[in-house]
This record gives structure tokens, sequence and C-alpha cells, in this order.
């Protein structure tokens, strides 16, 4: 990304405006003939002073309402339209606080792109990162704070908040600020200011931070092991070898972003030059459901939840006899993995000290405890275990949860303020803290939405989105982000700096408006000139150094590099202290569930996590990378679990918990690679918010709605969510399954999740049980051996005869490439190429008629069987073959190829024969089938302007971005300077957290692309068919047992 | 314009033609062989004026009570498809079942369908006429409306299935003002246009140019009774037929030549429509034998369609004695023919699937088999292949119930085989990421019944206001001449005589007449000689 391509001005003013101003501004003059440099005559005289009298007329006739007609009074100077702003900001969507650029066109963000300069997300950005872009633009966002349900006006809000808060300080009550993981110094600041000031006038103030996606048992354990509550920063770019014990580190754990940077950090796979390996030498994943995570590790094995723990103790004591000491664990139970398999791991980790890592995802103190005794016994601390910067993505304390709430039921609590979680609809018990949130005497929700909490508290005061204001994040010490707003706020919302600044106890009292409430951008500065300034560190130089060209640099590259060990109210103060054994204690046992009961399992999706991408239509329609469901949670079952059941994919089945009189009816997804004791339900649907997309997808007289009027999407889970044991806990054990025998069609956007044909057909077709080749898998033993080498399936390709003459590419040839071990398949891209190509969403029933719009897929298919299932995922675009199929079937030549290599669909020309995608090999062509709904005017500010919105009967598919292709094609020819590599990145490839996909020319032989197509993994999907496509994949490597392990 | 009452035109016309006295012989008796040169093929010892009263009667009076229920029916149908397809284009294709992978299911299935229904009229018309199947005579006029009747409804879905249908006009290479853009002439669509609008054209005038001696003879027996549109436009549509000896000489050539010129036509044009699959990659799809199986294909859905047309028009029009069991016979026989050519190429396609050494390949075949549309495949043999091998029993062939069954039965294996092949390769083809399944909505389902409505609607009509038997044509092939001589002890001379004054005036062949007729189209001289 070119610097000079962004911006340190703060649109939000002037500029920001603009946005709602929809519709051009008529102009107020007609066009009045000036006089003649001829000279004029008589008669033309007249005809013109008659034509400017009407023209006058008529313009004055007609008075454009101001709100939609007043351009800029001066052009602002970043803005040039139809020209894209870029401005550094940093993401919201979840703490874990990824480096963003925003691209806005004429003062609207219409794209989110990760910044390649953020340490932490390396320029990826995530499925949820992108498509918060839509929420910015969603309707049902509160425009202004409510009391009680209706609109009130901030200043009487504030005054009564104020009045609340003083009775409550003033009596001695109890007031309480519960908030999601907050990130940014100055937020953090000020919450403890504000709670200080009223703790000062007399008020029993906490803070009380959690996530719905609660850690709280690593920072426990590691108060216990260490005497320091930290969440470690996890280095996988260090890791060589990695144990996982249902960390879904990839797909929705801590940071997936920063995570799967790290995991797919290339390494040398071996000696002598051998090929680097995007990826770790040996990941092993031990986990109950089939996670993003497992999917992506050389071997997987399912473990029950209860069994975790026990795994893990005997992993421990083989690795503590490898280092020669015994921890006196005592008689355990039978480990519940084969021995085999335990010293196997026992062995790597041991072989590897230093650069393994072992992870857990439990939520159970004892366990993490153990995973910290592992970590501590491989030498991991300090190398891939960073304490000494730990992560603050995850700041959530569940004991002290547990406290709150405890106090909110009693009626404890008088006055509570709630803000970037919504508790009601995340936590067990929802309705009862909906009752004692409404019995405190205030109660106060920063939501953005009506949300459940909302609904349960008296006065709503919205805050932004977060693209709309200035905020700062420093999810790990020495990442300090000050991103700036890109738009002025739709609503009157204000952010929870200016919030708690206007309800701080030094300006109660004070009349209202006399004390100007501190804005946040001067909060922030403030902030950042005391206590983040002094903190900076050498390594960037800041041209003048003083505060403002260091604040300058820090707005204009999204991310200012400070020393991490100073300031931080974790800082220095207190260090973890040396590592405590004797905290250790082992898990002797297993619990298993009883006969013919379930463990359940509920776990975050992607995109949805705990609920915080459900209200957006386009995470809803992004299909889970493992289950492939769209628009809700399923119960997933093991095949013999199904098989015991008597269920299929589809089928409603009612599950109970032991001692739970709720039943919850889900439909059945048979997940394989799932523990066979074990049932996995998502989070995060149910939520009334979402009951809004009944009416999502085209209207017609076959139509069945996504939800049921007033229904939400999915079934919400968290009731059974349990806080115990001082953490919230996402499993349950005693499940009873019963099959209800109706159905509920699956909208799944993949049928058949297997490379081999069925069976009952495949004994019918020679090598019918193999594989086919679309999705290739080496074993990494192989790859270092070279047996990939020579290029195989290249063989015979000079013989295949065409009737055509071949294209002949005197400039660029695009291609891409797609290295297949580095795609993880979290679906960023997919979400990001929605949101450039103004792919439509297309509701539920049409998903379920198999006419999902997306451009980009990503194929996953299952591989191996039984306890051996893995699976393998492949980016699945426009192929844009030489010899297209599409090209030459087109009846009016609406899909031609380009000058340049591109397979160009011509949309205003297309008659919707469909013969195309008939012949298409690869099935990626899309049909509108209906004119997709754009009724919703403010959600169409997110659509690209370069991107035309497709009409119905018109065939789509992707274009390789061809507009960025343009546009870096014209920017390069105005600098008169060669079209550099790299320089041109498509949608799916800048958003990649894993750098799987590759754009560039396959003309130019020293270009990235052109070296990757002769990369030794080297294929082409279908090559048989002669369709030469521009799309090369690089061959998955996974270092698995039956493939010779190395 | 002259008193055609007392010499019907067409009577003159009849001798004129292919009139060929044969020797009577007692029903069922003799080899088969002698049969079917010398049976006669009317039935009824018909004299020419009685074919003229039979063919022109239902045209004359009121339709009867049973015509109308018909035509409410279909009407009814038709206007169900015409909702459906009305709401289909204002609202989107999407009410369509087709998804991301099947792209063409019930619409290009009922194209290929029809095309195939309108194989039977030109073949009839136009092979079997260069063929000298005089048999043919009774059967064509009707197959060449069922032809364009079919041709429009198979028209239909080129049409609607587009996305965008009102810019249907673009697959027309026209001079336009779009600067380069043209058509592409590589595309198969592009030749489906070209062969369907140009068997249509060519279907249409050879139909028409039939029909002429016979509006003559309508307009001439209207006469007497009205003047009144219908005369108008008789008179306006018969062309100022005179019915001399040069009109007539003039006529049969041009019908020869028409003729020569159908002919191709009925290969090329299912050929073409082939194409569309054998030119494309997709397996199942990519099949050299394409075009002479789904010709064969055509005639065989075709001829099965004739035969349940004049099965119910032979009993609800009261023509057994025009369409008799001989022709039945006759086509069955045909049916049978392109039956097992239609198996065979059934086979050969599993026959290459399993030695082409293509997985693709096979599994598509496997698929198409056995997957999930396999209860379409076996219905398809069960109905193409196995069914009809009953015509080899010459009882069989000549039951006429069980016939019509066949008949309906075949049709509908027909359009299973057109579906299996479209949508059992669509669905699953190279990734298996993309298989999907199909199935048809309510708008489907009434659209392809609406066509059925069109379709009978159109014959119902055309039943009522044409000739559905050539009547030029049949009375070339009447006994009458022979009766002539043998009047006496035949149990139907008191019949004929009540008509004293047409068989008087019938001319016998002259020398002049009689060098067209073998040129026409009669083995007439190789008859007599026998």
């Amino acid at each position: 990304m070119p610097r000079d391509r962004r911006n340190t001005r703060c649109p939000g003013g002037e500029t920001g405006g603009a946005a709602r101003r929809i519709g051009g501004p008529p102009d107020v003059a007609g066009p009045v003939p000036a006089e003649s440099r001829r000279g004029l005559d008589r008669r033309d005289f007249l005809k013109s002073a008659g034509f400017a009298i009407g023209a006058a007329f008529a313009a004055g006739c007609h008075r454009a309402p101001v709100d939609e007609a007043v351009p800029f009074l001066s052009q602002p100077e970043a803005v040039v339209p139809g020209k894209a702003v870029w401005y550094a900001s940093a993401c919201s969507a979840c703490p874990a606080g990824c480096g963003t650029l925003v691209k806005t066109r004429d003062g609207r963000p219409i794209k989110l792109e990760g910044n390649p300069d953020h340490p932490l997300s390396r320029g990826g950005l995530c499925a949820l990162g992108q498509a918060s872009l839509l929420g910015l633009y969603d309707s049902l966002r509160l425009e202004a704070p409510l009391d009680d349900g209706d609109t009130t006006d901030w200043a009487g809000a504030d005054r009564e908040i104020c009045a609340a808060l003083e009775r409550v300080a003033a009596r001695g009550g109890r007031l309480r600020l519960l908030t999601g993981s907050l990130t940014g110094p100055t937020e953090r600041a000020a919450a403890q200011r504000f709670l200080a000031d009223w703790r000062a006038r007399g008020a029993d103030t906490a803070w009380v931070t959690y996530d719905g996606l609660s850690s709280s048992a690593i920072r426990q354990a590691h108060e216990r092991t260490h005497g320091r509550g930290v969440l470690p920063r996890y280095r996988f770019d260090r890791a060589d070898v990695v144990v996982s014990f249902g960390a879904d580190f990839l797909g929705t754990w801590i940071s997936p972003v920063e995570h799967t940077a790290g995991y797919r950090t290339p390494r040398p796979a071996g000696i002598d030059g051998s090929p680097t390996l995007p990826r770790p030498r040996r990941h092993v994943q031990l986990e109950a459901r089939m996670s993003l995570t497992g999917t992506n590790a050389d071997r997987r094995v399912p473990l029950a939840p209860g069994e975790t723990g026990l795994a893990i103790t005997h992993l421990a004591e083989r690795v503590s006899r490898r280092a020669g000491t015994d921890l006196g664990f005592g008689e355990l139970e039978a480990a519940p993995l084969d021995e085999a398999l335990l010293d196997e791991l026992a062995d790597e980790l041991w072989n590897a000290r230093g650069a393994s890592l072992v992870v857990s995802g439990s939520q159970d103190v004892e366990v993490q405890a153990l995973v910290n005794l592992l970590n501590e016994m491989l030498g991991n601390v300090g190398e891939t275990v960073d304490l000494e910067r730990p992560s603050a993505q995850r700041t959530g304390d569940d004991r002290r949860l547990a406290e709150l709430l405890d106090e909110l039921r009693r009626g404890a609590v008088d006055a509570v303020v709630v803000s970037g979680v919504d508790p009601v609809a995340e936590l067990p018990g929802g309705e009862d803290l909906a009752a004692a949130l409404g019995r405190a005497e205030l109660s106060v929700s920063l939501a953005d939405h009506r949300t459940a909490t909302a609904a349960a508290c008296r006065f709503v005061c919205p805050e932004p989105h977060f693209l709309e204001t200035w905020r700062d994040l420093e999810p790990v010490p020495g990442v300090a982000v000050v991103a700036q707003p890109t738009i002025r706020p739709l609503g009157d919302t204000r952010p929870l700096i200016e919030s708690l600044a206007a309800w701080s106890a030094t300006r109660s009292g004070t009349d209202d408006g006399s004390a100007e409430v501190p804005s946040a951008y001067r909060q922030i500065q403030d902030h950042w000139r005391a206590h983040v300034f002094p903190r900076r560190t050498g390594r960037k130089p800041y041209p003048s150094g003083d505060f403002q060209s260091f604040w300058d640099r820090a707005v204009h590259d999204g991310v200012a590099r400070v020393d991490p060990l100073i300031g931080l109210e974790q800082g220095t103060a207190d260090r973890p202290g040396s590592f405590r054994a004797e905290a250790v204690r082992p898990v002797a046992t297993a619990s298993r569930p009883a006969l013919g009961r379930f463990d359940l399992v509920l776990y975050p999706e992607v995109g949805i996590l705990d609920g915080r991408g459900a209200e957006n239509p386009w995470l809803q329609e992004l299909p889970d990378p493992v289950t492939k469901v769209t628009w809700g949670n399923v119960a997933s079952l093991s095949p013999a679990a199904a098989d015991e059941l008597g269920v299929r994919d589809g089928d409603l089945v009612g599950l109970s918990l032991d001692g739970d009189l709720r039943t919850l009816e889900l439909p059945v997804r048979v997940q394989p690679g799932q523990h066979d004791r074990v049932v996995a339900v998502a989070l995060g649907y149910g939520r009334i918010g979402t009951a809004r997309f009944s009416g999502v997808g085209p209207q017609w007289i076959e139509k069945r709605p996504t939800v049921d009027t007033g229904q939400p999407v999915g079934i919400d889970a968290s009731p059974w969510l349990r806080l115990e044991g001082g953490a919230l806990r996402y499993q349950r054990t005693g499940l009873a399954v019963h099959s209800t025998g109706r159905r509920r069609e699956l909208a799944t956007t993949q049928r058949y999740d297997r490379l081999e044909v069925p069976a009952r057909l495949g004994r019918l077709v020679e090598h019918g049980d193999q594989p086919r080749e679309a999705a290739r898998t080496l074993g990494l033993a192989a790859l270092l051996a070279g047996e990939n080498d020579g290029q195989p399936t290249e063989d015979g390709a000079e013989h295949r005869a065409t009737l055509w003459a071949e294209h002949r590419y005197d400039g660029h040839h695009w291609g891409m490439i797609v290295d297949l071990a580095a795609c993880t398949g979290c679906s960023a891209c997919v979400v990001s190429c929605q949101a450039e190509n103004n792919v439509p969403v297309v509701g539920r029933d049409e998903v379920v008629r198999e006419r999902e719009m997306h451009w980009l897929r990503i194929d996953r298919y299952y591989t191996g069987s039984g306890e051996r299932v893995s699976a393998i995922y492949q980016p699945m675009l426009c192929q844009h073959c030489d010899n297209a199929p599409c090209e030459t079937v087109c009846p009016v030549l609406a899909t031609v190829h380009s000058s340049e290599g591109l397979n160009q669909q011509i949309y205003n020309r297309c008659v919707g024969t469909r013969y195309c995608a008939n012949n298409c090999p690869y099935k990626v062509r899309r049909f509108n089938w209906f004119d997709y709904p754009h009724e919703d005017r403010l959600q169409n500010m997110v659509l690209n302007p370069d991107v035309v919105v497709r009409s119905r009967g018109v065939m789509e598919k992707c274009s390789l971005c061809v507009q960025r292709i343009q546009e870096q094609k014209i920017e390069a020819k105005t600098a008169a300077k060669p079209l550099e590599d790299g320089a041109i990145r498509t949608a799916c490839e800048q958003s990649c957290p894993a750098r799987a996909i590759t754009f560039g020319d396959l003309g130019d032989p020293e270009s990235r692309v052109a070296r990757l197509a002769h990369d030794r993994r080297a294929y082409r999907v279908l090559e048989e068919l002669n369709v030469k496509p521009s799309v090369a994949y690089l061959a998955d490597v996974r270092n698995r047992e039956e493939d010779h392990r190395v | 314009m002259y008193d055609a009452a007392l010499t019907p035109r067409g009577d003159r016309g009849a001798s004129g033609s292919t009139w060929v006295p044969e020797p009577e012989r007692p029903p069922e008796s003799g080899e088969p062989r002698d049969e079917t040169i010398r049976r006669p093929l009317i039935a009824g010892d018909k004299t020419p004026g009685q074919v003229t009263d039979d063919v022109a009667r239902p045209m004359a009076g009121r339709p009867t009570a049973l015509w109308w229920m018909a035509f409410f029916a279909s009407g009814g149908v038709m206007t169900t498809g015409v909702v459906a397809v009305a709401y289909q284009i204002a609202t989107g294709i999407g009410t369509w079942g087709l998804n991301k992978t099947v792209g063409w299911a019930f619409d290009i299935t009922n194209f290929v369908f029809w095309v195939g229904i309108g194989h039977a009229g030109t073949l009839i018309s136009a092979v079997l006429f260069l063929l000298r199947q005089r048999w043919r005579t009774s059967v064509n006029r009707s197959a060449e409306a069922m032809t364009l009747i079919a041709v429009l409804c198979a028209a239909l879905f080129p049409l609607i299935h587009m996305g965008r249908p009102w810019l249907a006009f673009w697959v027309v290479p026209y001079p336009n003002p779009r600067g380069s853009l043209w058509v592409n002439f590589r595309s198969p669509l592009l030749w489906d246009v070209f062969a369907i609008s140009t068997y249509f054209t060519l279907s249409a005038v050879f139909w028409y140019i039939g029909l002429v001696p016979d509006l003559a003879t309508l307009r001439d027996r209207a006469a007497d009774r009205a003047r009144g549109l219908r005369k108008k436009l008789l008179g306006f549509f018969s062309l100022g037929w005179d019915g001399s000896l040069r009109t007539w000489n003039r006529y049969e050539k041009v019908y020869l030549l028409l003729a020569g010129l159908a002919t191709p036509l009925v290969l090329s044009v299912h050929s073409i429509v082939s194409f569309d699959f054998a030119t494309s990659i997709l397996p199942g799809w990519h099949t050299t034998i394409f075009p002479p199986y789904f010709v064969a294909g055509a005639i065989f859905s075709g001829m099965a369609m004739v035969l349940t047309l004049m099965l119910i028009a032979r009993k609800t029009m009261r023509l057994e004695d025009y369409i008799t069991l001989r022709h039945v016979d006759a086509m069955t026989k045909l049916v049978l023919l392109t039956s097992s050519i239609v198996g065979l190429a059934y086979g050969t396609e599993l026959f290459i699937a399993a030695w082409s050494d293509n997985p693709f390949e096979q599994f598509t075949f496997a698929n198409r088999l056995f997957g999930p549309l396999g209860w379409g495949y076996w219905i398809m043999v069960a109905c193409n292949v196995l069914i009809p091998q009953l015509f080899w029993f010459r009882r069989l062939r000549r039951n006429l119930p069980l016939v019509f069954a066949v008949s309906i039965l075949i049709n509908v294996g027909m359009w299973f085989e057109r579906f299996v092949i479209i949508v059992a390769s669509l669905e699953r083809d190279f990734l298996p990421s993309s298989w999907a399944s199909y199935r048809p909505t309510s708008i489907e389902l009434a659209t392809l019944a609406g066509t059925f409505g069109l379709f009978f609607t159109a014959f119902l009509v055309f039943c009522r206001v044409l000739p559905v038997i050539a009547m030029a044509e049949v009375k070339g092939v009447l006994s009458y001449g022979r009766r002539a001589g043998a009047a006496a002890d035949s149990g139907v001379a008191p019949e004929t005589a009540r008509e004293p004054a047409e068989p008087d005036t019938v001319p016998f062949p002259t020398p002049e007449t009689v060098p067209t007729a073998v040129a026409a189209g009669g083995s007439s001289f190789e008859e007599v000689q026998t």
C-alpha cells in the first residue's frame, strides 16, 4: 500500500457529511448561452435573452431541498470525486485489534482492508472485520439515546444519569461498570477515572470485564502458576510443533488473524535448500468437535471434553520423564488416548523444546495450569509463550463477573453501566439478569442496537460505529494504535469515553453545557501526549521529535511502536514471576457422559462468534468454514452418533440437559471427525435483532422466509452456558438427544463433502475409490523427497491439440496462485470479495435452493476416514481460462477474453442463457435469478461505486477485481512508471491473513506468480480438460504419519 | 373462377396425381407382402366425393360437445401456462428450480422434447414422400400441423429460458448500432436459432403448399353455402388454384422440390440441437454420437406423438377408413426401428463410457444409472427401449388401446431421456463441491403443462378449420377405380350409388397426366404392372 494514498486528515467533519446527501446536486442555473464571440445579431440576442429569462424562471421555480443539494463550499483537498482515499484505522469488531485501512469514496467508507504495517494482523483481516463495514450502514442502529425505550436527547439523558449517580453515591451505593475487553489506553484510563471519581464521592465502584468468548481460565492459571493473571501472547510464528487441546486458534480463539499470520509464517521445511513450508512442521489438534483449526492440523484426534484434563496430565508426565523430573502426579486413570500417540506427542514436543507450543481452549483452570506446566517444562515461556508482553485481547475475569451477577440478582447493585457486551443475550440466566438490571436504580447500556441488554436497561446511550469515532487500542503492549474516524457519525451517538466523561462526578452537578464534554479526540490526544508519547521507541523516525509529528505519524500509519514494558498498568509494576510448579495439580480422572447421554460443546462460529456478527447479513450468509451451513446453527453429531439416533442432515432433534427443563430443537449436521459422544452447537444465534432477516431475499410465491416473522435466526444456546468454578464454561455433560421426526432443510453451500465419488457409484468407475485431484495434498516427506518434482500433471500438455489459435499476450497476463498449504479456510476472502464486488445477500431460502451468489467460495473436502478424518480447503473462483469453455458457447458474446488474459463478463450484453455456467467445469459462475433487494438506501452506501450492481437475468463471476487492475494501471501510467509486481492486490488476496493468495502478471517471468507457477507444488485444477486456467494452486502439505512423518 | 360444384377440383387433382386402380382382395387374406402392395390404403371403398365429405364434415357443422370439452380443458391448461410464463418473466428465472449448478432443466428438456415431436411431420411428409410410402397420405397433413405446433412450443423455451427474454433479439445477427457487437458464431445456441427458424419456415411452407389443393376444394364447397370471411380467406389462401393440368404439374414439382429441401432438415435440426450438448465439455453431454442419436430419438418421439393424435382423431372424427390398421401398423414398425436405434445409442453411450478410461465420463454414467436421478434413467429405458419391443408382434401392433398406451409411454420416456441427459449430467460434474440437486417448481410444472395445453388447443383449432387429411392426396390412393368395375358384388356399392354424379365425372388418367403422377410420387406404374 503506497503511503501517499493515505491521509492523516480526519474526514469526519465536512467530507463525512456528504455521505448522507444522496443524489446529485441539481444545478441551479440552466445552461444559459454565453455571448457569442462572433458578435450577436438582434435575433440571436432576443433568442438568448428569451432563453435566459425562461431558464431563470424554470430554475427559480425549482427549489432543491437543501439537505440533498449542498455541494462542498470549498473542495476538500483530499477528496477527488471518483478517487478513493485511504485512512489507516483499526478494527474494533472484536478485541483482537487488527489494523485496517479504510477505503473511502466521496466521504463514505466502502471497504476495510488489513493494514500491512500492523505487527499483529500483518495485513490480514478476518471475515468479521470485513463485514463490520456493513454494520456501519445498518439502518437499525440506534440514532439517539433512549430513555425507557423512547428517544430522548443527550442533555436530558445525561442529567438524569448524573442525578441517579449522585443519589447512589450519596448513599454509598454500588456502581458497576460492565464492559467487554477494552484495549485502548485512553478508554481504560477513562473508565478508571470515571469510577475513581465516583468512589471519591462515596460510591462503591467496580469495573467488571468479561468476554463472551472467555479466556478467563488462562489468566487465572497464570495467576496461579506465575503469580500474575495474564493472557500470554502466543507466538505461532515461532512454533515448530504445535499441540492444541481444543483451541480453535485459527478460527475464533483470541486473535485468529494474528495467529493465522503467525502460523502461516514460512519456515524452512528441512535442510539443504528444501522448500519453505508455510506452516509449523507439525501441528496436532486434540478436540471434541471439528474446528477450523483441527481441519488444518497434521494430525487430529477426537477427544471428549471431559477427557482433556486427563490427556494433558498424561502428556505432562511423559514430557517430565524426558526432562528428567518427576511431577509426582501419583496414580492416574488410564490415558484416554493411544499410548503410542502420547509418547509421540511428548517426543515431538520435547525435540522441539523452545520452539513448541501447547495451547488449550479449556475453561478449566486446572487444565490451563497443566498447559502452563507443559510450556514451562518445554522451555517455551519467553519463546512461543510471551508473558512479558501479554495480550490484552481478552481481559475478562469471570470470577468478577460471577460476583457481579450474584450482586445483581440479590438486587445489591444500584447503578450499572454496560458497554460493548450484551450480557442478557450472552450469559446464562439472561432473563433473571434482565429483571435484575431493571431493578437497579440506574441501568445504562451503551449498545448501538436494541439488544436484549439494551431492552433491559432504562437508558440506552448508543456508541457510534468504530469507523465513526476516534479510538485508541493497544491489544498487545507495544502495539499502540490510534484509529481515526472515516465518516461523521450517521446518528446522534457518543463514544464510551465521551459518555463516561459526561457522567463523571466532577461534571455532575454543574449546569448542562457549561462545561463541555471533552471530545474523544481531545481525550485521546491528551492521554497519548501524557502516557504514550513518552514510551515511543526510536525505531520510527519522527521528524521533529515533537508530539504532533509522533501523533501524525501514528494516525497516518495506523500503528505506533512504543515500548511495551512501561506505562501500561500491567507493565513493569508486577511482571510475571517464576513458575510455581506446586500450583499445578493433576487431573487424575476423566468424566464421560452416562450411557445414552452426550457431552454438549458450545462453540463460536467464524464470523458470528459470540453473536457480535449475528446482525450482519454478510456473516449470516457466510458459510461456516467447516459445516458449510449458513443462516442458523445446527446440532453437529458424529456419523456414528447420527446412525445410533437414526437421524441425518436436516432432521430436527430435541436437545435437553439433565436437570434442565429447556429443550432446544436444532437441525442435525452429521459432522465427520467429531467425537462420537459429543453434540456441538454454535453460540451467537437466536439474537432478537436477527428477526429483521425474515424478509431477506427475493419475494415470490414459493419463497420461504429466512426466519419466521418475529423469530430470530437460529437457536440461542447461551442459556446452556455455565458460570462455574470462576469461569464461563462452554461444555456441559448429560445431554439427551431425541429425534423429533420433523425436518428443517439445512442451508448449506456444499452438498457433497468428499473428493471421492460416492462408494456405491465409485465401484463402477475406474479408480473410483481414489480422490479426484481437484484439491491435492502432499505428504511433507514426499515434498522433501522431491516426489512431486517434474510436474507430472503438465505431461502431455503439448499433445493437446486445439482448434483455435492460442491467445497471445503481448502485455500483461494476469494470473493468480492459491497456496492450499497456507489457506486455512477462514473465509475472510469470501466476505472481502462480497464487499468489494457488491455481491448480494440472497437469504436462507435461496441458499437452500443452492443459489448463493459468492464469487469466491471455499470448497471444503474431507479427507481420510474414521478418526483420521481431516479436511482440505480450496478457494475456488473463476479460473480465467485461456481456452475458456464459457466463451465459446455464449450466443451474444457476453463473455469474452481480454487481451490481458481475463475472462470478462459483459453484464449489459448478457441475455442470460446460462449456457456458460453449464459449460464451466469449475461451476464458479453465478446467475442473478432475481433482482436482489436494494431497497435499504442506507445499506446501499456500502456499495462499491467502481463495480456495477447487476440486474436480474445476467450472469456474473469473479473478475479478478478488474477495477483494481485498471486503477493501478492508470496510476502507473500517470506516474509514467512500470506497474510494479504486487501493486495490484485483489480483494481476496489483500484480506488473507495467511497470505495464501497471490495475484500478478504471469507474463512477467520475474513476478511472484510466475515464479510460484513453477513451484514444485504447483498444479492447475482440471488441467486435463485443456482449458488452461490462469489460476494455479499449490498443493497442500501435511506432515502425516501415513505419509512418513518428518 | 367457374362453378366447381359439378366437378370438384380435388377429385380431378386426385386422379391426376397418384390414382391407381388396385385389384380388390378380401381382407385378411394372402401374404403380408401382397397386402402392402395390393390392399387398398383407404378402407370403406370411398369415392372421391365421399372423401371430400368425410374430411370436410368436421369443419362444416358446429363443434361437438366433446370438442368443446377438449378445447376448454386444453385451453385452460394453456392459460395456466401463460400465467406461469408471464409470472416468470415478470419475477425472474428464479421462479424455476434451477440453481448454481443446474442451469438448464425443464426449459431445455421441454425444448428438445418439442423439437423432437416436431420431427415426425417432416419425416412423414417429405422423407416418406420421397421414399414413395403412399400410406403417408392419410397422416401427413395432421403430422405436419403437429410439427408446426410442436416447433412453436419448442421455440418458446429458448426464448423464455433467457434471463432477459426481452433482449432475445440480440441472438439474431442483424446490422445494429452497437459497434463491434455481433453474435457468436461459435455458439451452438446460435446455430439453434438458425436451425429452428429454417426448419419452421420450410415446414410451414411445405405444409401450406400441400394445403393449397384442399383449400381450393373447401373454397369451392363453400361457394354454395356462404360468402363470408371464410370464403374470402379460403379464396386468398388457395392462391387462385384452378385445378388445371398446368397447375397440377407445377404443384407437383414444387411439392417434390420442397420435399427434397425438407429432408436434410429432418437430419440437421436435431443434429444441431444435439450440438448444444455435444460441443460442450460436460461429461454426459460431450458425446459424438449425439447427432444421429438425437435424430433417431426425435423421429421416435414424433412418430409416437403422431400415433397418439391419430388414434384420437380417428376415433373422434370418424376417420377409421382413412387411418386404418395398416397405417398404425406401418407407424409402429417405424417406432420399433427408431426405438431400437435409440436403445443402441443408450448402449453405445455406456460402452464408450466404460471404455473411455475417463473417470469423469464413467462417473457421469454411473450417476445417470444409479445416482439421485437414476429412476429417470430407468423410466427412460423402460419406455423407450423395452416397451416398444412389444411391436415385434403383429397382433400387438394392431391392438389400438395398447398402441395408444405405448405411444404415450414413449413420449414420457423421451421426455425423461432429455431430462436425464440434461439434469443428471449437470447435477454432478467435475468438482464434487458443486454437486447439486434439482427439483422443479410449480411454475415450471405449469409451464410444461401449458405447452401441452398450447399444443392441444392449437391442434383442436386446426381440426376445426383445416382438413386433417390431405384430401387431394388421399384420393390418389383410393380403391375407387377398381371398384368401378366390380361394384356389383361389393357390399358398399349401394353407398357409392348414393352419389352418382361424382364418379361419373372423374376422368380416367390421361396420357398427359400420367408422367406427372409418376414423377410426383407414386410407384403407380410399377404397381400397375404387378
